[in-house]
């Protein structure tokens, strides 16, 4: 004879634990940014863009790796670097573009949607401030963005290594790439985290941010490269350091000490490394400090 | 808290935006159990409401909550719940996904989170439907959702602001159990906010109107409902005759269209219009009681 089960309901129950407040809450705000970002916990579209950036960088990473490691393979040790292939030092130039197209389209979901479905008000109604929440979701892209970058570099260097005939050699010549694409891969994420939520933050609509950031960087570039080369005075490197897709790629020639392909030409490149970090950390700091302004004091 | 201490407390509280005054100069305590705060559009109860949560300075007065300023203490709000009128869900995550991410957010920890999520779901009635997307939620069961986010770090008060808005009759009385629910069952106190006297008359204990930023009216429901309660007759004809009778007997009568509106000293009214209907030999329609509208209760108010 099987046993019969019985089932109590045993009502609500109030919590008598833990509440680890502050602390808690921004780690909560942190997850759901990283996941929000990915797409994760929401439905299958919610996935696409992410991961088709992704992929298009890791892409981009696996072909520079295959092409330096044929090389390599058909043509001897060093043809890579004789015939000038693009390298760990060319990448962030390469796809900078890329990256911040996918900071544009993405970055909003953090902070737009929030603000126009209104969920934004029940974050502020819980032991959490304004700063905190921004702080929480900017890390969270930011770690996205760090990812993003990062990944296709670590495909290039494995690529490259397991392309080369002598694998550990390569490692042991070439180890000091790791933390300057690392560091360069953090100030490339800061920069396009940064702009792309203080745009977002200025709008509910995901689309005008997207549309607006994308727009900026891809009109910038060419008008800024086209209007420096053609003035040869010394306004020159100026409008060069107006090119906003180059400004972390400038900071990624200091990290490395030589020009990646993309800066190699720029006027910019004329000005003293200090003068381009500082440029940096101006075009960074001055829209992190909007940002936080603009949520420090936000009441539903 | 120590027991019998009010939870919130509003001292001579004040809040101006420029010119327009929300609230002014405004005391009440509001003590375990269920208490309405009752007011038109602009009366200054969503004001309160955030002056309490911590969300907006007093420009006068003071307001604690729980014993302490949420203003300045952030640790407090992990204990109070928030269920705001409009719109705050979002559309492409479930229900169970945002009641654990909001548990967390109020303080707890991730696996206790995730319980509490699905038993305040239980509760609140969308067990069922807890891994669908909100956004495809009616509104009935979006109300829900914003009920069981407000509860789901089981609070030791709640507001509720405007929690029948939007809903149809069924859903709102669905609505109505679950806030007495809240307090009868779960224990937890309530700020139950509404225009709509009826809906704060079923559900509450006690009540406080607000009338353009100021203090009309705080006290027991069962009080408001006798001072606010009038019968309502309509005679066929010798209507004249019957008021006159009526004012001999100590009524205070209003001529509300083709009825009269009455006010006696107390319940016994009801054998002052039946005495007063055989001496003028009136032919009554239609008798019972009747509630004054909240505007005229606010203009009595005002005056």
């Amino acid at each position: 004879m099987s046993q019969q089960g019985t089932v109590f309901d045993i009502g609500y129950q109030g919590y008598t634990g833990k509440r680890e407040g502050r602390g808690r809450a921004r780690r909560a705000v942190f997850k759901d940014g990283f996941r929000a970002a990915l797409g994760f916990g929401r439905g299958g579209r919610a996935k696409i863009l992410p991961w088709f950036f992704i992929g298009l960088l890791c892409a981009i990473g696996s072909i520079m790796a295959l092409v330096a490691g044929a090389a390599e393979r058909l043509g001897g040790p060093g043809t890579a670097a004789k015939a000038n292939l693009p390298s760990h030092v060319d990448f962030y130039g390469a796809a900078s573009i890329i990256l911040f197209v996918f900071a544009a389209l993405v970055a909003p979901e953090l902070l737009c949607r929030d603000r126009k479905e209104g969920t934004i008000h029940l974050y502020l109604v819980r032991p959490l401030t304004g700063s905190d929440y921004l702080a929480a979701r900017w890390l969270a892209f930011l770690v996205v963005m760090v990812g993003a970058a990062w990944l296709p570099q670590w495909i290039l260097f494995l690529g490259l290594a397991a392309g080369d005939p002598l694998p550990l050699a390569y490692v042991q010549k070439h180890w000091l790439d790791v933390p300057r694409f690392l560091l360069a891969g953090v100030a490339m994420a800061v920069y396009a985290t940064t702009l792309a939520l203080l745009t977002a933050s200025f709008t509910v609509r995901r689309a005008y941010a997207a549309v607006f950031l994308v727009g900026l960087f891809t009109i910038t570039a060419p008008f800024t490269a086209g209007l420096a080369s053609e003035i040869k005075t010394q306004a020159g490197p100026w409008i060069s350091m107006f090119n906003l897709t180059n400004i972390p790629v400038h900071v990624n020639d200091v990290i490395f000490g030589e020009f990646s392909m993309v800066t190699a030409d720029a006027p910019a490149r004329l000005f003293p490394a200090w003068g381009r970090v500082g440029w940096y950390l101006l075009w960074t700091l001055v829209p992190g400090a909007v940002l936080w302004w603009r949520y420090r004091r936000l009441t539903p | 808290m120590p027991a019998g201490q009010p939870l919130l407390t509003a001292e001579r509280l004040g809040k101006r935006y420029g010119s327009v005054v929300a609230l002014d100069d405004v005391s009440f305590t509001i003590a375990d159990g269920i208490t309405g705060i009752l007011g038109e559009n602009g009366a200054g109860k969503s004001t309160a409401i955030k002056i309490f949560m911590g969300l907006l300075k007093p420009t006068a007065g003071k307001a604690t909550v729980l014993g302490e300023d949420a203003s300045e203490s952030l640790t407090v709000r992990g204990r109070l719940g928030y269920m705001p009128e409009h719109d705050c869900l979002p559309s492409q995550v479930s229900a169970a996904e945002f009641l654990t991410h909001m548990a967390e957010v109020s303080g707890l920890p991730p696996t206790t989170a995730r319980t509490r999520a699905a038993d305040t779901l239980r509760h609140t009635g969308l067990f069922e439907e807890r891994y669908r997307a909100i956004g495809g939620y009616s509104t009935g069961m979006k109300q829900r959702v914003k009920l069981g986010q407000a509860l789901v770090h089981d609070p030791s008060f709640v507001f509720l602001d405007e929690p029948t808005a939007g809903l149809d009759p069924l859903g709102r009385e669905e609505m109505l159990d679950l806030v007495r629910k809240t307090h009868r069952d779960f224990g937890i106190s309530v700020l139950f906010s509404s225009h709509l006297m009826a809906d704060v008359e079923r559900t509450c204990d006690r009540i406080i109107v607000l009338q353009g930023g100021r203090l009309v009216h705080s006290g027991e429901v069962e009080q408001f409902t006798k001072e606010t309660e009038t019968v309502f007759i309509e005679v066929d004809t010798n209507r004249e005759a019957l008021v006159a009778a009526l004012e001999r007997r100590g009524v205070l009568v209003t001529i509300d269209g083709a009825g009269l509106t009455l006010e006696g000293p107390d319940e016994s009214v009801y054998d002052l219009v039946r005495d007063a209907l055989v001496e003028v030999e009136a032919p009554l329609r239609r008798m019972g009681p009747r509630r004054r509208a909240l505007t005229e209760l606010f203009e009595r108010g005002a005056a």
